[in-house]
């Protein structure tokens, strides 16, 4: 089994008596794209800010690439980038003086070459000269993803990078991660609020609530973990048949309109109930039934539902 | 040179360059004070002894060394904090060692250009040659003077990162605290005796004391410039660890990561 590219083991971070992140681990193989979610204040930051080394873990290890991140940070950075909507550039000086700068700050000597590409497939060439505080900002978080993709890095550390973008442009800059992920093999952790986002994207998700990991699986093995669906029925019969037949499996409904009644039940009783209005001569005319999302999953933590 | 240290040369130049601030911050009140100085210094040298006159605009270039390479190692962080980009810059592979001797450097390099150009205004408008205190004390001086400038950077620097930017105010106004200290501007002995014995441990003053008697014999004084080297390389010892100390806390206590947001 080949070497992940990152492994946290038991990483914790206390803040004043605060415990921020608690025994926290997990892996990341080559070529995976990890989405790294949760409610405000669950600790998805201050990981993020341990696994680049800005924040010091209280305890735990982080190795990336077999390599102890404590003691080879330099070599270990050199390898992985970081992309975010929240940290901007130096807004003094231009987009390409910047990308320059961080060209040479990843040892890059000639990163013009580099910068150019990308800035084509970004759509940001005519703002290369632009200071990058004139830009807005989509724009800026079109730039943050060329720095962060200068040293060909195989992890990228992901902040919500789709945050400010416009639907097609964030539609690109999914495509791009799906690109290079798919051509180089890069792996990312992907922190981001944007459901439909992680649902196309990541491999594997990570729910952390309260600084642990609450629940890690594919985005399908955690809306599977709700059971609980919504089953909507068009029928040709007397509403209060069905009505009856509803009430008496104890069944929370209602008529949306007068043919359509909306039923929230289990995914486990929906044939039952539907071969039973078939059994008392209800005619179904169509059948729909509402799967929970990644974002139900979401919100279920984020209000303390326990039953994830 | 480090790749890396060259980058964040060149944006330390692109900074400078495009931002009018700086320009007024370091040209603009440098070029000012040296023409107030050396009005006041040219009135002064015509009822005063000459020599006693000219103290004040001697001070003013010899002050100036310590103002511009520390503003520039410690708001040179600053411009990247306001830009939420230091943490950015601390995930590339960029050391702090690395960081430290870019600023360093970065100061120095701009510290020389301004001494320049203001020692060459107090030539041309005021009569003031520098060089009449020596080629060789020049160097010792500026030498000690940049030492005990980057010690007071890095502290400053270390006080920022640890506390944030709610005491950004001190990055370019704390080091004024040595200005009467080290008596910059006048003899040595115009200072209360508590004050004075104060001053002796602070290496600018031998500095300023060898400076002004060299106005009148410009010979070396190995003395002065020893003692002055010998504290600053207890300044800077201590300035280092004071530095990495706070720089350390701050990444304890997540300030570090919190300074870009």
């Amino acid at each position: 089994m080949s070497t992940p590219l990152l492994q946290v083991e038991n990483l914790v971070k206390d803040f004043d008596g605060f415990r921020a992140v608690d025994q926290v681990s997990f892996t990341i193989p080559k070529g995976r794209i990890i989405g790294l979610l949760g409610p405000n204040g669950a600790g998805k930051t201050t990981t993020i800010h341990m696994l680049l080394g800005i924040t010091t873990p209280t305890a735990g290890r982080i190795t990336y690439f077999g390599q102890d991140f404590a003691t080879h940070r330099q070599a270990c950075l050199q390898r992985i980038n970081f992309a975010s909507s929240y940290n901007t550039l130096q807004g003094r000086i231009t987009v390409a003086q910047n990308l320059i700068v961080f060209g040479h700050l990843y040892g890059i000597r000639r990163p013009e070459a580099k910068i150019r590409k990308w800035a084509d497939y970004f759509e940001v060439t005519p703002l290369l000269h632009r200071r990058y505080w004139d830009l807005s900002t989509g724009q800026r978080t079109r730039v943050n993803l060329i720095k962060a993709l200068l040293n060909d890095p195989e992890l990228i550390l992901m902040d919500e990078p789709t945050a400010a973008l416009d639907p097609d442009i964030a539609d690109k800059t999914l495509s791009l991660i799906e690109e290079i992920r798919r051509t180089a093999g890069v792996s990312i952790l992907y922190t981001s609020h944007r459901m439909a986002e992680v649902t196309r994207i990541c491999d594997e998700v990570i729910f952390l609530d309260h600084g642990r990991i609450f629940a890690q699986d594919t985005p399908l093995g955690l809306t599977k973990r709700i059971r609980s669906a919504r089953l909507r029925l068009t029928v040709e019969a007397d509403r209060d048949t069905v009505a009856a037949f509803l009430a008496e499996r104890a069944q929370t409904f209602r008529f949306s309109q007068d043919h359509t009644v909306v039923i929230d039940t289990t995914e486990d009783r929906i044939p039952e109930l539907i071969f039973g209005l078939s059994e008392r001569g209800v005619w179904i005319t169509d059948i729909d039934v509402e799967k929970p999302t990644l974002e139900d999953v979401f919100l279920k933590i984020a209000r303390g539902d326990a039953n994830v | 040179m480090s790749e890396r240290i060259k980058a964040i040369l060149l944006q330390e130049l692109y900074i400078t360059r495009g931002s009018l601030e700086i320009v007024i911050d370091l040209f603009y009140t440098s070029l000012m004070t040296v023409v107030v100085f050396g009005l006041v210094s040219g009135f002064l040298t015509g009822v005063l002894n000459p020599n006693t006159g000219s103290y004040l605009i001697l001070g003013m270039l010899l002050w100036d060394v310590i103002r511009v390479n520390q503003y520039s190692i410690t708001v040179g962080s600053l411009w990247n904090i306001w830009s939420h980009n230091l943490s950015n810059m601390f995930v590339a592979p960029l050391s702090l060692l690395e960081y430290v001797i870019a600023g360093l450097l970065s100061g120095l390099l701009k510290t020389l250009v301004i001494f320049a150009m203001i020692s060459v205004v107090a030539a041309a408008w005021f009569h003031f040659n520098i060089g009449r205190i020596g080629v060789v004390n020049l160097a010792l001086f500026f030498g000690n003077l940049t030492l005990f400038a980057w010690s007071v950077g890095l502290v400053l620097l270390g006080i920022v990162f640890l506390i944030g930017t709610r005491i950004q105010a001190l990055a370019w106004g704390a080091v004024f605290i040595f200005q009467p200290l080290t008596a910059a501007f006048f003899p040595l002995r115009v200072l209360p005796p508590a004050v004075r014995a104060v001053a002796y441990g602070i290496p600018p003053t031998w500095v300023f004391e060898a400076a002004r008697r060299a106005l009148a014999d410009p010979s070396v004084d190995w003395t002065s410039a020893g003692i002055a080297f010998g504290e600053n390389l207890l300044y800077l010892g201590i300035g280092v660890w004071a530095f990495y100390l706070m720089w350390s806390r701050s990444r304890d206590s997540g300030q570090f990561a919190r300074n870009d947001g």
